[in-house]
C-alpha cells in the first residue's frame, strides 16, 4: 500500500466506526473559502444540494442561482385542481437557504463555460466555480405538436406540467366546464416528469366532477405511450371511483389506439391524431420534454440529444469536468434494465445529497462515499385514497443496478396468489395522509 | 502468519461492510419523509431520532421479513442488509429525541388524560416518555401519526405482533385513543 493509499484506507476505517465522513479536521475549518460551488436552478434539485453543502461543510461558498423568488412544488398540485389542497400549501421561499449562508441570487443563468468555469447571468454578472451542480429541470418542446406555441400554453391550452399560474388557469377552466363536457388530457412521448403526474391528474379531475355538479363529464386522456406508471392501481381505482372505460367517467386511450395526438387546433378546441379528430371543452397538452435550455446550451445534454449523461458514482457530468447535473434534466438509472431513473423530486433530492457528499469529500481529501438513490412517489387519486412506488438503486462496479428487493409500488391484491381478494381501504386511505406527510418534509429537507 | 491472515481478514470485512454501508448516506434517504436527524416536519410521518435502539432494529426487521404490516416501510427496508438496518438503528438512536409538541384544547387534553390514565400509563409512563422497554417514545410524537398507526392495531387489516399493545387498543373507543394520541403529541418533555 502507497502512503496515500493507507491514509485514505485509515480515514475509510474511521468512517466505517462510525466518525462522520464529513468531519472537518480543525486546521482547515478555520481557513478562507476551501472551495466555490454554484448550483444553477433551485427546485427540489438545486436547493437540496446547496443546503445539504452548507450543512456538510461550512467552509464551502455555495451561490444559488434560481430565477423565481418563490419555488412551487408540482408534487401534489394535482390535488390543487380538485380543490382538495391550496396552492400555498406548495410554496417554499428561498430564506431558509440564506440563512444557512447559501447566497442566493435570483436571476437567470443566461451562459455557462465549463472550461473557463464560470457562469453569467442577464444581468450581466459572472461567477467562477470549482465545480457546478446543474439542476434547471426540463424545458418544453412545443413544437412537437403541430399548433401548439408557450404562449397558447400560458393562455388557453394550460399544460400545468410546472405548478404555478397554469395550475389555477386549469383549475379555472375545470370549473367553467359544464356539465358532460370533455377535459381531454394529451399525454406526450416519455420520458416526462412524474411518470404517474398525468393518471393522478385525470383522478382528481374526475373527484372534482363528481362533488360539483358534473357527474355527466368524461375525461379522456390520449397517450402517446402504450402504457403507463402503476397502471393496475389506477385502474382499480378509476374503476371503484369514477367508472373506467366505455360508458365511465375516465377514458384512456394508447398510443397504439389512436392516443398519439399529433396536431391541436385551439379555435376548434381539437386534437388530432392524423385520422380521427377528439374535441374537448378543456384541452390540457403536456409537451415533450428535454433537459432545461441552459444545460443544453452548456453542451451536457449529450444522451439522444435531449437528457444529460452523469456518473453512477456522484452524478458528475460525462461530458464536462466538475459540472454535476441532478433532477430532471440528467439521465440515469438501470438503462439496459429498463429501469431508468424516474423524473421525481424524491429522485432530485437524493440526487442532491449524493453530490453533496461526493463534493465534500473530494474538497476535503476523504475518500468517496458509495451511493445509494431512492424514490418514493405518493399519488393521491380521491381524498380518501393513494397509492405508492418504491426505488432503490445501488452501485456496482461503476453502474446503477436497480435493486428489486427494495422497490415495488404498493399492493395491487391481498390475499392469496389463488384466492386474491382486493386491498383493505385503510391501506389506500393511509397513503393520503403520508403523501401529505412526504411533502411537508421534502420541502423542508430541501428549503429550511 | 495466521495472525496477519486474521488482521486481513478483519480488515477486509470492515472495508466491505463500508463499501457497502456507509450509514451517514444511508440515513440521509430517510430525511425527505422523517426529517434531518429524524425530527419530522410533517404530522402523518413518524419522528425517529432518539427512540430505542432495539426498537429500531425489531420494527425494521419485523417489515423486512414480513412479520409487520406497513404502508410504506415494508418495502423500503427490504433493500437493505440486516447489518445495514442495525446500522441504521444505531445511528438514529444516537441523535436527541426532539419532541414536536403540538398545541390542542384543554377539553381535548382532559379527555386524553382520562384515557391515558386508565390504560396506557402503565407502559408508555404519564407523559409517553417513560416507556417500557420494548415501548417507543409518545412524548411529542406527530399525533397524526399516532392516530393512524392506533389505526393499524385496531383494524383486523394489518399485521402488528405485539401482542399486549394490540390487546390494549382495544381497551379505548376510537375516539378515546385517537384524543390519547393527541395527549401524548402535546407533551414537551
Ligand atoms: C403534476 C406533477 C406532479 C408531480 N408529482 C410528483 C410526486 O408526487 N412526487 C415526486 O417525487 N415528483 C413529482 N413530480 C415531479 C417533480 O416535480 C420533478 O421531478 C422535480 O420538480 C424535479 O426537480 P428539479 O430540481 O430537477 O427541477 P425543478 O423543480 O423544475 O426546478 C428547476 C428550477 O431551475 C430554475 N431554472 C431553470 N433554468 C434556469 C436558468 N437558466 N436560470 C435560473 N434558474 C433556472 C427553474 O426556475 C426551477 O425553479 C410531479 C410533477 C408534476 C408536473
Ligand atoms: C417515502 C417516505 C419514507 C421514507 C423515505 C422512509 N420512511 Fe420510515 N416511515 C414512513 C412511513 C409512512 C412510516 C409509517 C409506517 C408505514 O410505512 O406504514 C414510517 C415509519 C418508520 C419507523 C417507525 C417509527 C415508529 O415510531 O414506530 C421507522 C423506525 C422508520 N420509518 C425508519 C426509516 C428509516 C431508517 C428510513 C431510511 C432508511 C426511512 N424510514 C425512510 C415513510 C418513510
Ligand atoms: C401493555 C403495554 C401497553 C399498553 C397498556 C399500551 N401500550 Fe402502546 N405500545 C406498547 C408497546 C410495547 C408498543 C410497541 C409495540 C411494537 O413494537 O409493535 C406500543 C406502541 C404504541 C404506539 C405506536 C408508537 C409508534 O411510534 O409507532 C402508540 C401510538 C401507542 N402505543 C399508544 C398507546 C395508547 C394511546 C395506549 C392507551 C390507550 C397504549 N398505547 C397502551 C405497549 C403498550
Amino acid at each position: 500500500m502507497s502512503s496515500i493509499d493507507r491514509r485514505n484506507f485509515l480515514k475509510t476505517l474511521t468512517a466505517a466506526a462510525g466518525a462522520s465522513v464529513l468531519s472537518i479536521p480543525k486546521a482547515w475549518s478555520a481557513s478562507a473559502i476551501k472551495a466555490r460551488v454554484v448550483v444553477i436552478g433551485g427546485g427540489f434539485g438545486g436547493a437540496t444540494a446547496a443546503r445539504y453543502l452548507r450543512m456538510l461543510d461550512p467552509g464551502i461558498e455555495v451561490t444559488l442561482i434560481e430565477r423565481g423568488t418563490r419555488y412551487t412544488s408540482c408534487p401534489l398540485s394535482n390535488e390543487v385542481l380538485s380543490g382538495s389542497r391550496d396552492i400555498k400549501s406548495l410554496q417554499a421561499g428561498y430564506q431558509g437557504l440564506a440563512r444557512r449562508g447559501v447566497q442566493v441570487v435570483h436571476n437567470e443563468v443566461t451562459q455557462v463555460d465549463p472550461v473557463g468555469k464560470k457562469v453569467s447571468t442577464a444581468e450581466g454578472n459572472s461567477f467562477s466555480y470549482d465545480a457546478l451542480v446543474m439542476a434547471p429541470g426540463v424545458d418544453f418542446d412545443y413544437g412537437a405538436f403541430k399548433g401548439l406555441t408557450a404562449e397558447l400554453s400560458e393562455t388557453r391550452l394550460p399544460h400545468a406540467w410546472k405548478a404555478g399560474p397554469q395550475t389555477l388557469l386549469l383549475k379555472q377552466q375545470l370549473e367553467d366546464m359544464p356539465d358532460g363536457g370533455r377535459f381531454i388530457i394529451v399525454v406526450p412521448k416519455g420520458p416526462f416528469r412524474c411518470p404517474p403526474g398525468p393518471y393522478e391528474r385525470a383522478a382528481q379531475v374526475a373527484m372534482y366532477c363528481q362533488h360539483h355538479g358534473k357527474k355527466k363529464s368524461k375525461i379522456l386522456i390520449l397517450d402517446s405511450n402504450d402504457s403507463f406508471s402503476k397502471r393496475p392501481l389506477f385502474e382499480e381505482a378509476w374503476k371503484a371511483l369514477y367508472g373506467y372505460g366505455q360508458g365511465g367517467m375516465i377514458e384512456w386511450v394508447a398510443a397504439a389506439n389512436g392516443g398519439k395526438v399529433e396536431e391541436v387546433n385551439p379555435s376548434a378546441m381539437t386534437c388530432l391524431n392524423g385520422f380521427d379528430e377528439f374535441k374537448g371543452n378543456v384541452i390540457n397538452i403536456i409537451p415533450p420534454h428535454r433537459a432545461g435550455k441552459i444545460a443544453r446550451d452548456a453542451g451536457l445534454a449529450n444522451f439522444k440529444d435531449a437528457w444529460c449523461a452523469v456518473k453512477p458514482e456522484n452524478m458528475e457530468s460525462t461530458a464536462h469536468k466538475d459540472v454535476y447535473v441532478i433532477g430532471d434534466a440528467c439521465v440515469g438509472g438501470d438503462l439496459a434494465g429498463n429501469n431508468a431513473f424516474p423524473k421525481s423530486a424524491h429522485m432530485a433530492n437524493s440526487q442532491a445529497k449524493i453530490v453533496a457528499a461526493s463534493l465534500v469529500a473530494k474538497i476535503n481529501g476523504m475518500p468517496q462515499p458509495t451511493p445509494v438513490y431512492t424514490n418514493t412517489c405518493y399519488s393521491v387519486v380521491a381524498h380518501d385514497w393513494g397509492f405508492s412506488v418504491v426505488h432503490l438503486f445501488r452501485v456496482e462496479n461503476g453502474q446503477w443496478v436497480y435493486i428489486k428487493e427494495g422497490s415495488g409500488i404498493s399492493p395491487v391484491t391481498f390475499g392469496t396468489k389463488e384466492a386474491p381478494r382486493p386491498v383493505p381501504r385503510i391501506y389506500r386511505k393511509m397513503e393520503v395522509d403520508y403523501a401529505d406527510g412526504w411533502l411537508r418534509n421534502i420541502l423542508s429537507d430541501g428549503f429550511s | 502468519m495466521r495472525r496477519i491472515f486474521l488482521v486481513l481478514a478483519l480488515v477486509c470485512l470492515s472495508f466491505a461492510a463500508q463499501a457497502r454501508t456507509d450509514v451517514t448516506i444511508l440515513a440521509r434517504t430517510c430525511n425527505n419523509c422523517h426529517g434531518v436527524g429524524g425530527v419530522s416536519a410533517g404530522a402523518s410521518m413518524p419522528s425517529i431520532g432518539g427512540l430505542q435502539r432495539d426498537y429500531l432494529r425489531r420494527v425494521m426487521k419485523q417489515w423486512k421479513y414480513d412479520e409487520r404490516s406497513a404502508i410504506t416501510m415494508s418495502r423500503i427496508v427490504k433493500g437493505f442488509s440486516d447489518d445495514e438496518i442495525d446500522a441504521l438503528a444505531d445511528y438514529f438512536a444516537k441523535q436527541p429525541w426532539t419532541p414536536v409538541v403540538q398545541k390542542t384544547s384543554p377539553e381535548a387534553m382532559d379527555k386524553g388524560l382520562a384515557t391515558v390514565s386508565k390504560i396506557c400509563t402503565d407502559c408508555h409512563g404519564k407523559a409517553g416518555s417513560d416507556p417500557d422497554v420494548d415501548a417507543p417514545n409518545l412524548n411529542g410524537q406527530w399525533a397524526r401519526y399516532m392516530e393512524l398507526e392506533l389505526e393499524k392495531y385496531r383494524s383486523g387489516e394489518f399485521k402488528m405482533p405485539h401482542r399486549k399493545m394490540k390487546k390494549a387498543i382495544h381497551e379505548a373507543s376510537p375516539a378515546d385513543a385517537a384524543a390519547a394520541a393527541r395527549y401524548f403529541g402535546a407533551q414537551s418533555k
